[in-house]
């Protein structure tokens, strides 16, 4: 996703993994951890001058 | 090749229909059994201010399905138009609504119909004015560069075609606008059996 928005054109993306994030269940928790599962928050701009 | 293309859109056409069904069943029975953390418990794990949620209506709050926080970096000044990429029942639209105040602008976008009707309830519920639009976010119904900022919760990661979400985010945003969304990434690519799963990718 990171990628992509560069790719589109952002500027200044930036990401952070949500700290607190889980799911409920530990089985899918578990399954989500084997895949690299994480929830991020990006932040990004469309350039003033675009 | 175009096998290709009418699988891929055969298969969207059943994610839509499942993405509906799941978060229709959240906005319908906030009491039940999900495999994510939703409802008030959520939005308080995620570092949802205490004000915001005893301020929003009930509804709002219970229907939350939100993976973070995107109003922590949202910077959301007064007057600002701002673009709720599936806005569910409404409540990160209704909290944007108070950062902007009286004299911007909250547009919400969802895939359910009657979700946009909720959102808008919820809204008007608390004197916001929210319009909320139906569709897809790879054709998102807002005009060229007619926001300030894009925020989204847990959303886009249900596309299949995310470059296109990125570019329709980029096309809807004023120069000089910016995004501020929470999601769903995965640091392995899913296997096909998730893939051409509906009920796992809706997941």
């Amino acid at each position: 996703m990171f990628a992509l928005l560069e790719e589109s054109g952002f500027t200044r993306v930036k990401s952070a993994v949500v700290p607190r994030f889980r799911f409920r269940q530990q089985s899918t928790q578990n399954s989500a951890e084997a895949f690299g599962v994480k929830a991020v928050m990006m932040t990004a701009l469309k350039p003033a001058g675009s | 090749m175009k096998d290709s293309a009418d699988a891929q859109a055969s298969l969207e056409a059943v994610l839509k229909d499942e993405i509906i069904r799941m978060y229709q069943e959240v906005a319908d029975d906030p009491a039940g059994e999900f495999h994510f953390f939703h409802g008030r418990e959520a939005a308080e794990l995620f570092g949802y201010e205490a004000e915001w949620l005893d301020r929003a209506p009930a509804g709002a709050v219970q229907s939350f399905a939100g993976v973070g926080n995107p109003h922590e970096r949202a910077d959301l000044k007064a007057g600002e138009t701002v673009l709720d990429l599936g806005s569910g029942a409404g409540l990160d639209a209704i909290i944007a609504s108070w950062g902007v105040g009286a004299t911007g602008q909250v547009i919400g976008v969802d895939l359910n119909p009657s979700m946009c009707l909720k959102a808008q309830a919820h809204a008007a519920a608390t004197g916001t004015n929210m319009e909320c639009h139906e569709g897809r976010m790879e054709e998102i119904p807002v005009a060229d560069e007619s926001v300030d900022v894009v925020i989204s919760n847990g959303v886009i990661n249900l596309s299949f075609r995310k470059r296109r979400v990125a570019e329709e985010m980029y096309r809807v945003l004023r120069p000089g606008g910016r995004i501020s969304i929470t999601d769903i990434v995965s640091a392995k690519q899913l296997s096909q059996s998730i893939v051409n799963d509906p009920k796992l990718w809706a997941s």
